[in-house]
């Protein structure tokens, strides 16, 4: 469940995020028109992740506590510099 | 909450949701991929509105808002809390990522029918009730009678200046 307690864990997770992901240079928004930009953010889709996979490990409770959140945030970062292009590739719009 | 009003509460705001979402993230504008294309032109031919078939046919070839409600209601009912929402919010972007969409429109619709049904629960509306009001809301656009629903939503579309800008 969603309680007071781990509201402070999602948050953990989004900054750390956030944080990583503009040191990682990752773009803060999207291209304009956002809607149609294939960019990696940090807004979208890196903290989008990063709740997702803390929903899961908190959900399941596998180590939820703000530690696994810090790491969680972590990978979300690196997962959307690196490997979210590689694993989910923008398909030829040509 | 007697069952028949929660279901209906539950439909006007899963339409709500799923309508402006998907309209605002410009899915009558254009067609993602080719097969939403043919339904668009399919449904213009049919005396429709073809803003509003493209938006049908970006639905039926790509997880949009319509499916991040859909998805996120169940995934709430599976999960029992609001954790259920934020995963498939998730796993609905890595789906559009798959069905060559951004992802902007399915991932936002999911996060927002999550906030509805959290809020909503404390009045007494489920996740089952917004299962059942999201796949009645799905079948108001997709199910009944194409050129109403394509000239309704293309209509909301120049309303909130989503005109189609691919013919």
């Amino acid at each position: 469940m969603i309680t007071t307690a781990n509201v402070l864990s999602y948050l953990i997770a989004m900054a750390s995020a956030v944080i990583l992901g503009i040191i990682l240079r990752l773009p803060l928004l999207p291209d304009k028109p956002m809607r149609e930009s294939w960019t990696i953010s940090v807004i979208f889709p890196t903290i989008i992740i990063a709740i997702g996979l803390f929903a899961i490990i908190n959900y399941f409770k596998i180590y939820n506590n703000i530690y696994t959140a810090l790491l969680i945030g972590i990978f979300s970062a690196i997962f959307s510099k690196y490997l979210l292009e590689r694993a989910f590739p923008k398909p030829d719009l040509g | 909450m007697e069952i028949i009003i929660a279901i209906f509460i539950a439909f006007v705001l899963s339409w709500v949701n799923f309508v402006f979402i998907d309209i605002w993230m410009g899915l009558p504008e254009s067609p993602g991929v080719k097969g939403a294309g043919a339904i668009g032109k399919s449904i213009e031919k049919r005396g429709g509105d073809l803003g509003g078939g493209y938006f049908s046919g970006n639905i039926v070839c790509s997880p949009d808002a319509s499916a991040g409600t859909l998805l996120a209601s169940c995934s709430y009912y599976a999960f029992g809390s609001p954790e259920g929402g934020l995963i498939a919010a998730l796993f609905v972007y890595f789906g559009n990522r798959i069905c060559a969409d951004p992802g902007y429109a399915g991932t936002t619709g999911a996060l927002t029918a999550t906030v509805l049904i959290w809020a909503t629960s404390y009045i007494g509306i489920t996740p089952y009730n917004f299962i059942v009001g999201m796949v009645i809301a799905a079948l108001t656009i997709q199910g009944l009678y194409h050129p109403v629903t394509s000239k309704l939503i293309g209509k909301m579309a120049r309303k909130m200046n989503r005109k189609v800008i691919q013919e």
